[in-house]
């Protein structure tokens, strides 16, 4: 199996501070990987590596076999390949929803203004909000915003998506909503890396669980594995108290 | 106070050709403006330049940038104003210092001076602005567009700049008022704008109280209508759903 996302002995510094210690992972293409860990651990940091929006010192990552941190690679085409979805959304405010759909595929792919709009459309319908397509972010509430995201980003036909806490700042009667799209796509067999604390979304759609702690990946197993027995104490510490809720 | 009143001075002949005083307001009214959307222009460009390279990671260009507001905010605008109608000409080579000093008219070389000064120290100003809106905005928003595979100038194109103007423009009227209020420096130096033909009345008829009275209003009204278009502007280009849109 080929990895769509391979990364190898990355480490990352602040100065002085190592956020990130030599992490290897890797995501197959079709594969769902969903990384959890306590706050402040560089789930956001590692996930960000991949498609450089964070430069790292030492190790390599590789996406599609293109490598991200080698100078001569063109970060910005590398970057409209891979989606990526934020915990707070980012929809361009002063942008209607149309707008927000076509404006990349326009901007970055070359597209036509006609064809933009028909393919977000087509995405903005698939994630239930077609409605909408005239509104302004500002007008939607948070999981309509955070699905609109989704759309957008999948308008750009990725190789790969990121997800970096898509439902943290969702109210929990809109988490579902969100959660229900990302399952879609993990079964229509997108290659999905997930920063989540939604374990029964790891549950039903993972295919391997990371966990990371300070900086660290100290768990990578299936998903069995995990839920199963996981080996280290804190991995154990932090499942109790998550799933307690 | 014994002084007496007289309104009708400004329908009186100015005593040169057939102009009455009100002419010379009209003129003066004009040069204003002429100076202050001009240097408004100049200090929109320019200014918008510098804050964006103020928001760079290149430490060089930001650097400059903060350099040149340093200067042009430390230093008086009046004493600006003397450096560039007094001393950079001598700096200019030989034929373009002749053109400057001989063969243009003398209001016009005061001209080029006042909104070449005006211009750049409000430059400053806006520069300031400009970076304050860019960096409001949350780090996410650059963080989205980079990963949509925008370059740098596409980021600032169409994201970071149309939400930093947006959020600027209470800051920004304040700003293009200024350029009016200040553009009234040129009378120091012989432009015959508003301040300057204000003055002039004064001393020509005697009625001092009249045509600062006079001068008042027009700033004020002038200033008033800046603020409703500013206004409108604003609420053109209000985003809904956005705080402060009106509910548009
Ligand atoms: N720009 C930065 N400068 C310095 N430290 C940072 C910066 N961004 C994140 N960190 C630190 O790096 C660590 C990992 O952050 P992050 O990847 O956001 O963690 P997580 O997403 O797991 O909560 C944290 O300790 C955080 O304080
Ligand atoms: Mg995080």
């Amino acid at each position: 199996m080929t990895a769509m996302i391979q990364l190898s002995n990355v480490s990352k510094w602040y100065g002085s501070f190592q956020v990130l210690t030599d992490c290897t992972t890797q995501v197959a293409k079709g594969e769902v990987v969903v990384v959890c860990g306590p706050s402040g651990s560089g789930k956001s940091t590692l996930i960000k590596c991949v498609n450089a929006l964070e430069p790292f010192q030492k190790g390599t990552v590789l996406v599609d076999g293109i490598s991200v941190g080698d100078p001569k690679t063109d970060l910005p085409k590398l970057r409209s390949r891979v989606g990526m979805v934020f915990q707070h959304f980012e929809l361009f405010p002063h942008l209607s929803i149309t707008e927000n759909l076509a404006i990349a595929q326009m901007k970055v792919l070359g597209r036509s203004r006609d064809e933009a709009h028909e393919r977000g459309l087509k995405y903005l319908d698939r994630v239930g909000l077609k409605a909408q397509a005239a509104k302004f972010p500002g007008q939607l509430s948070g999981g309509q915003q955070q699905r609109v995201a989704i759309a957008r980003a999948l308008s750009m036909d990725p190789i790969a998506m990121l997800f970096d806490e898509p439902t943290s700042a969702l109210d929990p009667e809109m988490i579902n909503e969100v959660l229900d799209v990302m399952t879609g796509l993990a079964h229509e067999g997108m290659t999905m890396m997930c920063v989540t604390h939604e374990m029964g979304f790891a549950r039903r759609v993972a295919d391997r669980v990371i966990f990371m702690d300070q900086g660290h990946i100290v768990e990578d197993c299936t998903k069995e594995e995990f839920f199963g027995a996981p080996r280290g104490e804190r991995a154990q510490q932090f499942l109790s108290k998550i799933l307690q809720h | 106070m014994n002084y007496h009143w007289d309104w009708g001075v400004f329908f009186k002949s100015t005593g040169i050709g057939h102009e009455i005083y009100l002419d010379w307001f009209i003129t003066g009214l004009g040069w204003t403006i002429a100076v202050a959307l001009v240097a408004w222009v100049i200090a929109l460009i320019l200014g918008s330049l510098l804050g964006v390279m103020r928001t760079l990671p290149n430490k060089a260009l930001s650097g400059f940038a903060s350099g040149y507001v340093a200067l042009f905010r430390n230093v008086p605008l009046l004493v600006q104003l003397f450096l560039w109608y007094f001393l950079v000409p001598d700096f200019l080579p030989e034929s373009l210092q002749t053109w400057f000093k001989q063969d243009l008219k003398p209001s016009t070389s005061a001209y080029i001076s006042v909104v070449v000064c005006l211009g750049l120290f409000t430059a400053a100003r806006v520069c300031e602005q400009v970076r304050t809106g860019i960096e409001a905005l949350p780090k996410g928003q650059s963080n989205a567009a980079y990963a949509m595979g925008f370059t740098l100038p596409q980021v600032y194109r169409h994201v970071l700049l149309p939400q930093a103007f947006r959020i600027i423009i209470p800051p920004m009227t304040s700003e293009f008022l200024n350029v009016f209020k200040n553009s009234s420096v040129a009378s120091l130096i012989g432009l015959m704008e508003l301040l300057a033909q204000t003055k002039q009345t004064a001393e020509f008829s005697a009625n001092l109280f009249e045509a600062f009275t006079m001068a008042t209003l027009i700033y004020f009204v002038l200033n008033m209508s800046l603020m409703k278009l500013m206004g409108w502007v604003e609420n053109r280009v209000s985003v809904p759903g956005l705080i402060g849109s009106n509910g548009k």
